[in-house]
C-alpha cells in the first residue's frame, strides 16, 4: 500500500501568489466595466462549471454575483470565438500541450478578450495568455487533487476584495490613446479573417481587438475565414501560421 | 497632508502596489491554511479511507457502478470524483457517472417531483445493490443527497457521503449507522472544505486503484473496462 501522500506544505510559491493577486486585480477591473468570463476546461469540464458557479451564485452572502458561463461544447475555440466580446475575459483551465487551450489563447487577442491559463506541467511559453496561473507539477492527476480548485476558489476571493477598493478598479491611463500614437503606429494588431474578400483587390473583413474592419489584404494574397493576420495601417501585413511556429 | 499620511482610502486610492501585496499575502496564508486543513484531514480520516476504497474495490470488482451528486459546486466536485474513476490518466477505468451530468433528466425530476426528489429517483432508477453511491456537500445537510443516500442504503448500495462543518445530517446518518463511510473534513470554510475533500476523494481513488491490482491477483476483474 502506497503510503498517504503527503500534501505539499508550500501549494502556493511566492511567485504563485503574485500571479493570481496581479490576475485578480485586472479580472476586477475588467467586471468592473462589464465583463463577462467565459471559462473552457476542455479535459476537466467539471472545473468550467464550478468557476461559473462561483462567480454567479457566491457562497458567501451578500457577495455580488458576476456573469461566468463555461463553455463545455465540442469546438472549444469556436465556442469562444462566438461568446467573446471586446473586454471580456476568457479562463482556460489545461494542461500546457492541450491543442485547443492553446487555439484559444492565440486568437484571444483578435477577439479583443483577456486570457488566464490555470494548468500544470511545462509551462506555456512566455506571452502565450496574459495570465499564467500554474501548477509546477507533472503528475498527470493534479486536476483531480484539488490543487486547481484551490486556485480558482482564491482566484474568486482575491477579485472580490478588490471590489473593496474602488480607486483601483479604473485601469491606469493606457499608454497611448489616439491614432497618431508613435509606438502603436509602429506594431501590427492581430486580426482573425472573418470573411474573406468577395472579388481580387477587395478588401476582406477582419476581426480585432476593436471590432470588425475592412483589411487590405493583397499584400498576402489569399485569405480565408480563421486566418490570423497582423493589420497595420488598415492592410494585413502577414500571415501567422498554425500555433505561431 | 492627510493623503501623505493615509494614502489608501476609498476612492483616492491609486496605488495598486500595496494591495496587490495584500492580496499574494492572503493567497499564501489560505493555500497553507488549506494545506494544513487537507494534511490534517488525511492523517485522520485515512483508516475510514481506506475501509472505503477496499469496500469499493470489492464491488467493482463483481461489476459494481458508482453514481456521484451534489448541489452547485460540490456537484462539479462530484462530476470529477466520477471522472477520476471513469477516465484516470493512470490506473484502471471503473464505471463511474454523475447524476448531475444530465439536464434532461435533473429537470424533469426537479419540475415533476420535487428538487429534493433528484437524485434518489436516479438511484431507483439506475441502481442494483451491488453499485455504491458517493454525496459531496460542503454542509453534509442536503435534503437531495440525504434522501438520495436513504434511498441507495435501502437498496443495499454501498454509501459514502463527502460533508464540512460538523457533518451535519450525514454525520448524523454516520453516527447511527446508517452510512456505510462519512468523510466530514472540520473546518467552516466551504472553499477550504471542498479543497480537503478533493484531496480525500482522490486518495480514495488512488487506494481503490491498488485494492484491485491486489485483488487481481486472487480472482478476475469482470467491471467493463477493467481489461485494460
Amino acid at each position: 500500500m502506497s503510503p498517504v501522500v503527503a500534501v505539499e506544505p508550500q501549494l502556493m510559491s511566492e511567485d504563485l501568489s503574485a500571479d493570481l493577486a496581479s490576475t485578480a486585480l485586472v479580472l476586477a477591473r475588467r467586471y468592473q466595466a462589464g465583463a463577462t468570463l467565459w471559462v473552457l476546461s476542455p479535459e476537466w469540464e467539471p472545473h468550467a462549471h464550478h468557476v461559473a458557479v462561483e462567480f454567479v451564485h457566491p457562497v458567501i452572502m451578500g457577495k455580488r454575483a458576476l456573469p461566468a458561463f463555461a463553455l463545455t461544447g465540442a469546438d472549444a475555440v469556436g465556442e469562444a470565438r462566438l461568446a467573446s466580446r471586446p473586454g471580456d475575459v476568457i479562463l482556460v483551465i489545461a494542461a500546457a500541450g492541450d491543442p485547443r487551450a492553446r487555439e484559444v489563447v492565440r486568437r484571444a487577442p483578435a477577439w479583443g478578450a483577456d486570457t488566464i491559463w490555470i494548468g500544470f506541467g511545462e509551462r506555456p511559453r512566455p506571452g502565450s495568455a496574459d495570465h499564467v496561473l500554474w501548477v509546477d507539477s507533472d503528475d498527470p492527476m493534479v486536476p483531480a487533487t484539488g490543487r486547481f480548485v484551490l486556485l480558482y476558489h482564491l482566484l474568486w476571493e482575491l477579485t472580490h476584495v478588490c471590489f473593496e477598493h474602488p480607486g483601483l478598479l479604473v485601469p491606469p491611463a493606457a499608454d497611448c490613446t489616439d491614432e497618431v500614437c508613435i509606438t502603436c503606429s509602429d506594431e501590427g494588431r492581430l486580426g482573425e479573417v472573418v470573411l474573406a474578400p468577395e472579388e481580387p483587390f477587395a478588401p476582406a473583413i477582419v476581426r480585432t481587438a476593436t471590432g470588425e474592419e475592412e483589411v487590405d489584404v493583397t499584400v498576402i494574397g489569399d485569405v480565408s475565414p480563421g486566418d490570423l493576420v497582423l493589420v497595420h495601417a488598415g492592410a494585413a501585413l502577414v500571415r501567422l501560421e498554425e500555433d505561431g511556429r | 497632508m492627510t493623503d501623505f499620511l493615509y494614502p489608501f482610502i476609498e476612492a483616492q486610492e491609486d496605488d495598486p502596489e500595496a494591495l496587490l501585496a495584500d492580496l499574494a499575502a492572503s493567497a499564501r496564508a489560505k493555500a497553507a491554511e488549506s494545506a494544513a486543513l487537507q494534511e490534517s484531514s488525511l492523517r485522520e480520516l485515512e483508516s475510514t479511507i481506506q475501509a472505503c476504497a477496499t469496500a469499493m474495490a470489492g464491488r467493482f470488482a463483481r461489476g459494481g457502478r458508482l453514481y456521484t451528486f451534489g448541489n452547485g459546486g460540490s456537484s462539479t466536485d462530484a462530476a470529477t470524483l466520477a471522472s477520476l474513476f471513469a477516465h484516470p490518466a493512470a490506473g484502471r477505468p471503473l464505471p463511474a457517472w454523475s447524476l448531475t451530468a444530465d439536464q434532461a433528466v435533473v429537470t424533469a425530476l426537479g419540475n415533476d417531483v420535487g428538487f429534493e426528489l433528484i437524485f434518489s429517483r436516479q438511484v431507483i432508477a439506475h441502481s442494483k445493490p451491488v453499485d455504491m453511491v458517493a454525496a459531496m456537500s460542503a454542509s453534509g445537510s442536503s435534503d437531495d443527497l440525504v434522501t438520495a443516500l436513504a434511498e441507495a442504503r435501502r437498496r443495499d448500495l454501498l454509501t459514502i457521503g463527502f460533508a464540512g462543518y460538523d457533518g451535519g445530517r450525514m454525520g448524523e446518518l454516520a453516527a447511527a449507522g446508517e452510512l456505510d463511510y462519512c468523510f466530514t473534513i472540520g473546518s467552516q470554510s466551504i472553499h477550504r472544505i471542498q479543497e480537503s475533500q478533493a484531496r480525500v476523494a482522490h486518495r480514495l481513488w488512488q487506494l481503490t486503484q491498488e485494492q484491485l491490482s491486489t485483488q487481481r491477483r486472487t480472482s478476475p476483474v469482470t467491471t467493463p473496462g477493467g481489461a485494460r
